[in-house]
């Protein structure tokens, strides 16, 4: 059969032998397919399909599979010790590939072993994947194994990724936000070959991923239903699986892994550190915006400023009487900071985008609060998390890097390329949002700039806050005349300033100077202006107008601490409900275990 | 600064040197010597670069506990961590110089009861050693201090309070460890190598300094109460650590200095033969050490809370009573 090939943009006419493609042939005993397997050199999305002929991703796969078939064991497990030949066998250059990286939970070991193939056999592959956070994940490029990049967040990797992308080591297609990049895999970035994790396996290829579901099950559709194929990596081969989380027939090869898999306890914040700056941020957001809007459903950014927050619900939320009134629904991983508020009562329901390490035995303890499985166990799973962030919660608060004056913020510095993560689609107003709540509607009909829009239409508007200091670390301002994304963006070929939010979707600056309420604003000059009189001794604050200022805080548009009544004398730690991880077990009733690395005892 | 009230009731981890210095004796009585308004401070950090204290990191002065005049030192974690340079170091020599003076005139003039009379030095550790900028004078401020100590014997009590941030490490390990009586707390820590140095000199294998569970099994308050380099153990409160000075103070100097872990050749012999123990059991963790010990459950001593280590710990037995 002759099937029309696209090389480097040229079309062949090349010859493939016919195979049956109606049997899955994947038998322990299965000989070794003559002809080679695929007869292409090129990965088979490049097959452009003749007219009636519909089935060509499927027989790449079936060939990909027989040429497998040698190194299967029982069932669909493969030895650890074969997993190098077992990669280098199912994947194909130019093929678009998938180590599962999260923002928690990596796929480490499938990602070492793909750095370790033959780059002359495998080579200019497309890595799309959420996070870059191994150095092997970036190691693949060095060595040509990989050519180009599609991804959300770096974290850890992202000097090098910038270097990388200056010395023309990776050709970067897009920095995306999860939910961006997971819709892409359902439409142009679908992974070939999708090298994922698992906490356990039967030899059927079940798999549970458990506390750290996260990013499979949308990896592991998208792959394997566009005849692609899925490898597992697992920490133990089990009879019996807890639960199934990803079906067996979804899954093509199992290897037990010689490690556990490396998870990283991200969002672990140690309330020793939490200052006193932080506790009045904290104070004046509670009283100026979750009071004042009334904010029952939320997401929390990861950081110290939230994580006070967390921890003066049981204290000062108490006192002003706010219980059952506001954050009682989170979108939100399981923050340890978390625990003595929902100790007190104050939490209804919490879904998590990912797990957290030491948070097991809690959760599977408080299942009316979180989202457990039959088995009592919580599955995270980062789409929905992400979904329901988007869609159905009132307010974003979180903190930043940077800040410019017309209230764009971004945690982008010169020779870092951070990406974004999930914040994104948290810290901006969904526009397909239809159903309304009290906070949404308070907030859009506070909205200065609706009139002009649209009209006298009644429309709501989500709360979008970021929570920042002046100066941070090093006396580095945290509100600028020109985010340094701009300078990245230059530097790196970027065709826009990675802005993680913008500011036509920022609703609120909580500084320790005050509360500037942007979308009360009439046009960008008020919006500048209420964000130079929170911006204190910065350049940006020193051209705060006074009389400005002053008119501001009369039309409500500024609210300083004192304008709000908050005694500042009062705010320092021991307004916390807890100031160190122990006094976080002793809420938990011994249920926390926290990493010992946050261990002072 | 808080009231004096809250200050009893506040965290002695989390409180400054200052704080410290205020709580631990009576309401009021407080006062600073060599303080801020002195401008007392360093004449090398300047050359390289760096900030200045006004009070080069170390509180002195002196106040009252009951009737008994009480010299404080307290040391500044926030400030260099806390490190020992010229001026902070000539500042704490020269409380217990004052300190001895005082007991003399004290003795002379009350030679009956002098020992409950005399004064008192209460020393709040928060120091990683040495400051490397000023090495030498630094090392010779150790030197003296440990000279001090020993001039105080019989004379004037010298209380170690251990509990704060940085802990007491380097050198002043040293120091600690040579006074009459070490209290701590839980969060306290007494090592001599710190952690990040173990670990970038003999690697990670052999200490992994990200593991804070590790470094406090290692250096914490409940390891050095089990192995009897700290005879009292309290709770992290600034009035905790003030109730165990008070009752220290009221004991007679003959029992006071029983809680000594050197000074004499027996006990010399003692701490060797805890270095031929370790050569013998070769522990590969504190919990084994604590087994040793006679603690049945030694990977359940950490979580335990104070009321009940105190109660179910089994402690090194000492030699010399």
């Amino acid at each position: 059969m002759d099937y029309q090939v696209i090389l480097n943009g040229e079309t062949y006419n090349v010859a493939i032998e016919e195979i049956d493609a109606h049997e899955e042939p994947i038998k322990a005993a299965a000989p070794m397919p003559q002809a080679t397997a695929p007869a292409i050199g090129r990965s088979a999305e490049h097959i452009r399909q003749k007219p009636g002929k519909w089935n060509i991703l499927h027989q790449d796969r079936v060939q990909r599979m027989q040429a497998a078939a040698r190194l299967v064991q029982a069932g669909k497990i493969v030895d650890a010790d074969n997993t190098v030949a077992l990669i280098e066998t199912i994947i194909k250059p130019g093929d678009k590939v998938n180590v599962e990286g999260n923002n928690q939970k990596q796929a480490d070991f499938l990602s070492e072993c793909l750095s370790l193939v033959d780059p002359s056999k495998i080579h200019d592959l497309h890595i799309v994947q959420s996070s870059i956070a191994l150095k092997e994940h970036l190691d693949i490029f060095e060595k040509g194994i990989a050519k180009k990049l599609d991804f959300s967040f770096s974290g850890p990797q992202a000097d090098r990724l910038a270097r990388f992308i200056h010395e023309g080591k990776v050709e970067l297609g897009s920095i995306h936000t999860y939910m961006e990049l997971f819709g892409r895999y359902f439409i142009d970035l679908t992974p070939r070959v999708a090298l994922v994790a698992a906490y356990q396996a039967d030899k059927n290829g079940n798999l549970y991923t458990g506390f750290n579901t996260e990013d499979t099950p949308v990896i592991v559709e998208a792959t394997r239903f566009k005849q692609g194929i899925v490898v597992a990596q697992v920490n133990e081969i089990v009879d019996e699986l807890p639960r199934v989380d990803i079906p067996g027939d979804w899954v093509d090869f199992v290897v037990q892994s010689p490690r556990l898999f490396y998870v990283e306890p991200l969002f672990t914040r140690d309330p020793a550190l939490i200052s006193d700056a932080q506790v009045l941020r904290a104070m004046m957001a509670i009283k100026g915006i979750y009071a004042e809007y009334g904010i029952q459903r939320v997401n929390h950014g990861i950081g110290f400023d939230t994580a006070a927050i967390e921890l003066l619900l049981p204290t000062y939320g108490e006192e002003l009487g706010l219980k059952g009134k506001i954050c009682t629904h989170f979108a939100l991983n399981p923050h340890p900071t978390l625990i003595p508020a929902i100790e007190s009562g104050w939490v209804s329901s919490i879904h998590c985008f990912g797990g957290e390490l030491g948070m097991e035995e809690y959760i599977q303890n408080r299942p009316d609060i979180f989202f457990t499985g039959p088995d009592g166990t919580l599955r995270s799973n980062r789409a929905y998390g992400q979904m329901a962030g988007h869609y159905a919660l009132d307010m974003f608060i979180g903190g930043t890097l940077q800040i410019d004056r017309f209230g764009n913020s971004s945690t982008a510095t010169m020779d870092r390329i951070s990406g974004f993560g999930g914040a994104p689609n948290m810290g901006t107003d969904a526009g397909g949002r239809r159903h309304a709540s009290n906070a949404w509607l308070k907030c859009g009909d506070e909205y200065g700039m609706k009139a002009q829009l649209t009209g006298d239409m009644p429309r709501g508007k989500k709360l979008v806050v970021q929570l920042q200091e002046t100066f941070r670390e090093k006396m580095a301002p945290g509100i600028v005349d020109r985010l340094d994304a701009w300078d990245l963006a230059k530097k790196a070929g970027l065709p826009l300033p990675p802005v993680m939010i913008y500011g036509d979707d920022l609703t609120h600056l909580v500084t320790e100077e005050g509360i500037a309420y942007l979308h009360r604003c009439a046009d960008i000059e008020e919006r500048t202006a209420a964000i130079q009189a929170v911006a204190g001794y910065t350049d940006v604050g020193l051209e705060a107008n006074e009389s400005k200022t002053r008119e501001l805080r009369q039309r409500g548009l500024v609210r300083t601490p004192e304008d709000l009544k908050i005694d500042t004398s009062r705010a320092n730690r021991s307004m916390l409900a807890a100031r160190s991880v122990r006094d976080l077990v002793r809420w938990s009733g011994g249920l926390y275990h926290p990493p010992a690395r946050f261990k002072n005892w | 600064m808080k009231a004096w009230e809250e200050l009893i009731s506040s965290s002695f981890y989390e409180a400054t040197a200052r704080q410290r210095a205020h709580g631990l004796v009576d309401a009021g009585t407080f006062n600073e010597l060599g303080g801020p308004n002195k401008r007392l401070k360093s004449p090398h950090l300047p050359e390289l670069g760096e900030a200045v204290s006004f009070d080069d990191g170390v509180v002195t002065g002196v106040g009252r506990i009951g009737a008994r005049p009480v010299f404080v030192i307290s040391q500044e974690g926030r400030f260099i961590g806390g490190a020992v340079g010229e001026v902070g170091g000539a500042k704490t020599t020269a409380i217990f110089q004052m300190a001895l003076r005082l007991h003399d005139k004290i003795a002379k003039k009350y030679p009956e009861d002098a020992s409950l009379r005399a004064p008192a030095i209460i020393y709040s550790f928060e120091t990683g050693g040495v400051r490397l900028h000023e090495a030498n004078a630094g090392l010779l401020a150790h030197a003296e201090q440990m000279e001090l100590i020993q001039e105080c014997r019989g004379k004037v009590p010298v209380i170690s309070l251990i509990g704060s941030k940085v802990g007491c490490f380097g050198g002043m390990g040293f120091v600690s460890i040579s006074t009459d009586v070490v209290v701590m707390s839980e969060l306290g820590r007494i090592g001599l190598t710190g952690p990040e140095v173990i670990e970038q000199e003999m690697g990670k294998k052999e200490f992994d300094s990200s593991d804070r569970a590790l470094i406090y099994r290692t250096t914490g308050g409940k390891h050095k109460t089990i192995m009897r380099d700290c005879s009292f153990l309290v709770d992290d409160t600034i009035g905790a650590f003030r109730d165990q000075v008070k009752t220290l103070l009221n004991m007679p100097y003959e029992q006071l200095k029983k809680y000594r872990s050197i000074g004499s050749l027996k006990l010399v012999q003692e701490q060797l033969s805890l270095v031929a123990l370790a050569a013998v059991l070769q522990p590969k963790d504190s919990t084994d050490v604590w087994a040793h010990f006679g603690n049945d459950n030694p990977e359940g001593i950490p979580d335990m809370e104070l009321e009940e280590f105190c109660r179910k710990a089994k402690l090194r037995h000492r030699e010399v009573e």
